[in-house]
């Protein structure tokens, strides 16, 4: 029969785990570090490209309460459903702003203001114009907080 | 004296060190090893821009009730203005073509912040207000840089306001949050 090569005159051998444990650890410690929760905002998406900002600085923490608008190169808001027109956003803001004042009223809240964030990821490309006009229109049905979601980048 | 005090400790097996038990610590280093690589993201240069635009309802004239009223009192700044008008001009091709800073043109953005950081500085405290009126024709990377670098200068608030009908409408009071 064969000796176990492990086996040696009687004594057994140690795998020297200590330089595995180091390793180990130093992974850890690195991806402790990396570790980010909850810091990406929702709504990414390939259709459109965001602009960059040098100068903008790190956001800070986001409400819970959110409504993502991506605008695309056109100017038209990207939904789930799919893109609509100015025309069509109108109605549909009218209606989510609606929703949020019933929401409110329900709660015993302020309804002057709805306090959803309104998260606006439009295309570096499209005109400012058409986001003002987005801008204007959330603000006529309710909505005051916005966040512009942008890039940071090198000063070009 | 009794026999067993003489004789010498016996120490049990000399040629054995301690073992160290490493083998559950490792598995305790693995768990949090998965754990951390399976949550990890990788760093985004995504970030936001804060507006805090107040809802247009408020700021629309009231009816009128046909009688005249005077004007609330409004404090009046005395020493130094802070209420800044910042006009962005684009080409046909949506780039920024002119930049002034009231009546003065201003070279870049980067140097509108310099200034503008300066001016807040200046201000020792009290609050910076900028009126930004850029064509609607500019493209949108360029509006976020100036309001970027207006914000990042100081300012309080920024109001993007419609260069078309400047005197008129004011849509968007975008305090922004620091």
């Amino acid at each position: 029969m064969p000796r176990r090569p492990w086996i040696r005159g009687g004594e057994s051998f140690t795998l020297n785990l200590t330089p595995l444990l180091d390793v180990v650890l130093q992974l850890i410690t690195f991806f402790m570090m990396l570790i980010h929760f909850g810091s990406k905002l929702e709504g990414a998406t390939k259709d459109i490209r965001l602009p960059v900002a040098p100068a903008a600085l790190p956001g800070k923490d986001l409400s819970l309460d959110r409504l993502v608008v991506t605008i695309d190169r056109q100017g038209r808001l990207l939904l789930s459903s799919g893109a609509i027109e100015a025309d069509a956003a109108d109605a549909w803001w009218s209606e989510q702003g609606k929703r949020r004042v019933e929401g409110q009223e329900t709660l015993g809240g302020p309804t002057e203001e709805i306090p959803t964030l309104v998260i606006i990821r439009a295309d570096k490309d499209v005109p400012y114009g058409k986001v003002r006009k987005t801008l204007s229109a959330a603000q006529e049905r309710g909505f005051a907080h916005f966040t512009l979601v942008v890039l940071r980048g090198p000063e070009r | 004296m009794s026999p067993a005090m003489g004789k010498p400790k016996v120490r049990n097996k000399p040629d054995e060190g301690v073992q160290f038990p490493v083998t559950p610590m490792l598995d305790m280093a693995f768990q949090l090893l998965a754990f951390f690589v399976l949550t990890f993201q990788s760093p985004s240069l995504e970030t936001h821009i804060d507006l805090d635009l107040p809802a247009t309802p408020l700021a629309l004239p009231g009816e009128s009730q046909g009688a005249a009223r005077p004007f609330p009192a409004r404090r009046v700044d005395t020493d130094l203005e802070n209420d800044l008008f910042v006009r962005a001009e684009a080409n046909e091709l949506g780039d920024l073509k002119g930049l002034r800073l009231g009546e003065l043109a201003v070279p870049n953005i980067p140097t509108l912040g310099d200034r503008l950081q300066r001016y807040v500085q200046i201000l020792e405290g009290r609050p910076l207000r900028v009126r930004l009126a850029a064509d609607d024709t500019l493209r949108y990377e360029e509006a976020t840089r100036l309001i970027a670098a207006i914000s990042a200068a100081g300012a309080t608030t920024i109001r993007l306001t419609n260069p078309a009908s400047e005197l008129q409408v004011e849509p968007a009071a975008a305090k922004t949050i620091p």
